[in-house]
C-alpha cells in the first residue's frame, strides 16, 4: 500500500496509539493506548473516523510530515503551534491536505501530548487486538517503537462516517493548573493523619520524570506509613503510589500491572486524561471524592462525550 | 472463608481483596490466580488481576453495580478451594550464566548471607521454582521456591536499567526480567533464553503456575545460546 505521508522529523516521542489492550493485565501486559483519550477521540471524530482509530500521539514536541496524496487530518490535545506549509492550522477541526504539503508541529505550548488523526486511521502492527505502541516490550505501532525520520504513515482505510463538528463544551485545551479528583487507595488508612491532610490540601507540580508509564509529582514529602512494606499487588492507570522518598508517582496508560508501593489514591476515570497533559511545572491539586460520587461523575462526563462519540469510554 | 472486611474499594469501579490466611505466598498466589481466572470469565468484570497475596478486579459500572461486583468477588473467593495442590506443570529449564558481569550483586549477597560464590549458585539452582505471578515491571516473573538462605532485601536505590534476561532475588523471591526495565532487585546472573514472544497471544513464556529450574552455564555457552552482551 502506498504511504500517505513520510516523517521528516520525528518529534520527541511520536507513537501510534489507539484505545489500548484492555483485559490483558493478568498476562503482565499493560493497557497502553492514548494517554489523553478524549483529545485522541476528538482528533479522530472531526474527520469522520471512529473515535478509537489508530492515530499519532506526540509527546513534548511533534513531527514534521510530508504528504504524498490528498487526505484529511486533524490535530487535538496540546497546542504544538502546528503549521501546514508554514501557515498556522487550528486544532479540533478537519484539515484537508494535498500531495506535497508539509505539516509541522513544534514543542508543546500548553500540555504535553498532541494527537494527529488521519482519515481512515493508521495501519500498524496489532498485538492482542490493539495497535498501541508499547515501547518497553516492542509491541504495536511501527516495530514497537517511536517513529523515526524516514518512517511512513499508511492508511488503514477503516470504516468512516461523515465528519462532525466538535461541540464547543467538549473541547479540551490543557491548562497550567488542574484539579484531579481521586478516591482513596487501598493503603490510604495506613498513612499518618498529617500526611493524609497534606495530600489533599497541598499543591503539587508535574516533574521532568514523566513518560507513558507515569509521572512523578513534586511537592511536600508524602511519606509512606512507618515501617511500611507490602508484597506487590495490582495497580492500574490512575493509581498514585508513594515510594519511600515521598514523591507521589501517578501511573498512566503504560502502568505496570502490579507494584510494591503504598497506593494512596486512585484518580477517577473521568479525570485521568488530564494527567496525560501534565508537564513540568503544571500545578496539581487533588480533590477527594467517594467511589459513588466518582462513579456518578464519570457516568455524566462519559454521557456528554458519548452523545457525540458513540461507544466512547474513559477506560 | 475470606473475611468480607478484607475486600476494599479500589477506585470507583474496582475492588481489592487481601488474602490473609495463607501459610505462604505460593499458596496465596495460586489461589489468587484461580480466583482471577474465574472472575475474568464474567462479562461485566473488565479486569481481574492476581497479586501474590491479593486480587483486584475492575468492573463496568454501566452494566453492574459496585455491590454486584463485590458479591461476584466474595462468592469466587468463598467457592474456590483454598488449599488445593497445584497441578504439576512441565519444568521450563532456564540456563543462567552467573558471571560477575551478568551478576553485579552476587558479591554483596554472598557477604550479606555469609556464602561463598559457589554456594550462592548451588543454592539458586538447587530446587524447582513456581511462577507466582507476573508484573511489577512488564514481564517480570515472581518465583517462589527460593532457598531461605538467600533472603536479601531489595536494593536501596533501584537501577534505572536492568537488562533483559536478568535473574534476580529479593524479599524471599526469585525474579526474572523478561524485558529490559528499571528494577530494584539483586541481580545474580543472566539467561540467554527468550522469555517474551510478541507473536504469541500469551507473550510471556512463563505464566503463573509454570515450573522453573535454573541450570548454570558458562559465558561461552551463554553466547552460543544466543545471549547478547
Amino acid at each position: 500500500m502506498t504511504p500517505i505521508a513520510r516523517i521528516t522529523m520525528p518529534g520527541a516521542q511520536t507513537t501510534i496509539q489507539d484505545a489500548g489492550r484492555p483485559g490483558a493485565r493478568h498476562l503482565g501486559v499493560p493497557l497502553s493506548g492514548a494517554v489523553d483519550r478524549p483529545s485522541f477521540a476528538i482528533a479522530n471524530a472531526v474527520i469522520g473516523n471512529r473515535w478509537d482509530a489508530p492515530a499519532l500521539e506526540c509527546a513534548l514536541s511533534g513531527p514534521d510530515l510530508t504528504f504524498n496524496a490528498p487526505t484529511s487530518i486533524a490535530i487535538a490535545g496540546a497546542d504544538m503551534a502546528a503549521t501546514l506549509n508554514g501557515t498556522p492550522v487550528e486544532r479540533n477541526i478537519a484539515i484537508s491536505v494535498k500531495a506535497g504539503d508539509v505539516l509541522h508541529l513544534g514543542g508543546a505550548i500548553n500540555g504535553l501530548r498532541s494527537y494527529i488523526a488521519f482519515a481512515g486511521g493508521i495501519a500498524a502492527n496489532a498485538f492482542l487486538g490493539s495497535t498501541s505502541t508499547y515501547i518497553s516490550a516492542g509491541i504495536g505501532g511501527v516495530d514497537g517503537r517511536a517513529l523515526r525520520e524516514g518512517d511512513t504513515i499508511t492508511l488503514a482505510n477503516l470504516a468512516m462516517q461523515s465528519p462532525s463538528v466538535l461541540p464547543s463544551q467538549l473541547a479540551i485545551d490543557p491548562k497550567d493548573s488542574v484539579v484531579l479528583r481521586a478516591t482513596t487507595g487501598p493503603e490510604w488508612s495506613l498513612f499518618d493523619d498529617q500526611i493524609k491532610a497534606a495530600f489533599f490540601s497541598s499543591g503539587f507540580e508535574g516533574s521532568m520524570r514523566s513518560d507513558r508509564m507515569g509521572i512523578e509529582l513534586q511537592g511536600p514529602a508524602i511519606l509512606p506509613p512507618q515501617n511500611f512494606s507490602m508484597i506487590s499487588s495490582p495497580v492500574f492507570p490512575g493509581s498514585v503510589q508513594i515510594p519511600p522518598a515521598g514523591a507521589p508517582y501517578l501511573l498512566l496508560s503504560d502502568a505496570q500491572t502490579v507494584g510494591g508501593y503504598a497506593r494512596i489514591t486512585q484518580i477517577i476515570d473521568a479525570d485521568l486524561h488530564l494527567a496525560g497533559q501534565l508537564r513540568p511545572g503544571t500545578k496539581i491539586w487533588f480533590n477527594k471524592v467517594s467511589p459513588e460520587m466518582a462513579c456518578d461523575i464519570t457516568a455524566k462526563k462519559t454521557a456528554l462525550y458519548e452523545a457525540w462519540l458513540p461507544g466512547f469510554s474513559f477506560t | 472463608m475470606n473475611n468480607p472486611n478484607d475486600i476494599i474499594a479500589f477506585g470507583e469501579a474496582g475492588w481489592l481483596a487481601r488474602l490473609t490466611d495463607f501459610a505462604d505466598t505460593l499458596d496465596s498466589g495460586y489461589f489468587a490466580n484461580r480466583v482471577a481466572d474465574i472472575l475474568r470469565a464474567q462479562p461485566d468484570i473488565t479486569d481481574a488481576v492476581a497479586g501474590i497475596d491479593s486480587i483486584a478486579i475492575r468492573f463496568d459500572p454501566k452494566k453492574i453495580t459496585a455491590a454486584t461486583a463485590h458479591k461476584l468477588l466474595s462468592d469466587a473467593l468463598e467457592r474456590t478451594p483454598r488449599h488445593s495442590e497445584q497441578p504439576a506443570s512441565p519444568i521450563i529449564e532456564i540456563p543462567v550464566c552467573y558471571s560477575k558481569d551478568f551478576g553485579p550483586d552476587a558479591d554483596h549477597i554472598c557477604t550479606h548471607c555469609s556464602l561463598a560464590p559457589d554456594q550462592l549458585i548451588a543454592l539458586h539452582t538447587a530446587g524447582d521454582y513456581r511462577v507466582v505471578t507476573l508484573g511489577f515491571a512488564p514481564g517480570f516473573a515472581y518465583l517462589s521456591g527460593l532457598s531461605p538462605a538467600l533472603d536479601v532485601p531489595r536494593l536501596e536505590t533501584p537501577r534505572t536499567h536492568v537488562p533483559r534476561g536478568s535473574i534476580a532475588i529479593a524479599g524471599g523471591f526469585a525474579g526474572l526480567y523478561a524485558l529490559p526495565s528499571p528494577g530494584g532487585w539483586n541481580i545474580i546472573g543472566r539467561t540467554p533464553k527468550i522469555l517474551f514472544d510478541a507473536s504469541s497471544s500469551s507473550p510471556f513464556v512463563l505464566k503463573p503456575g509454570s515450573s522453573v529450574r535454573f541450570t548454570p552455564i558458562s559465558e561461552d555457552e551463554f553466547y552460543k545460546l544466543g545471549g547478547t552482551p
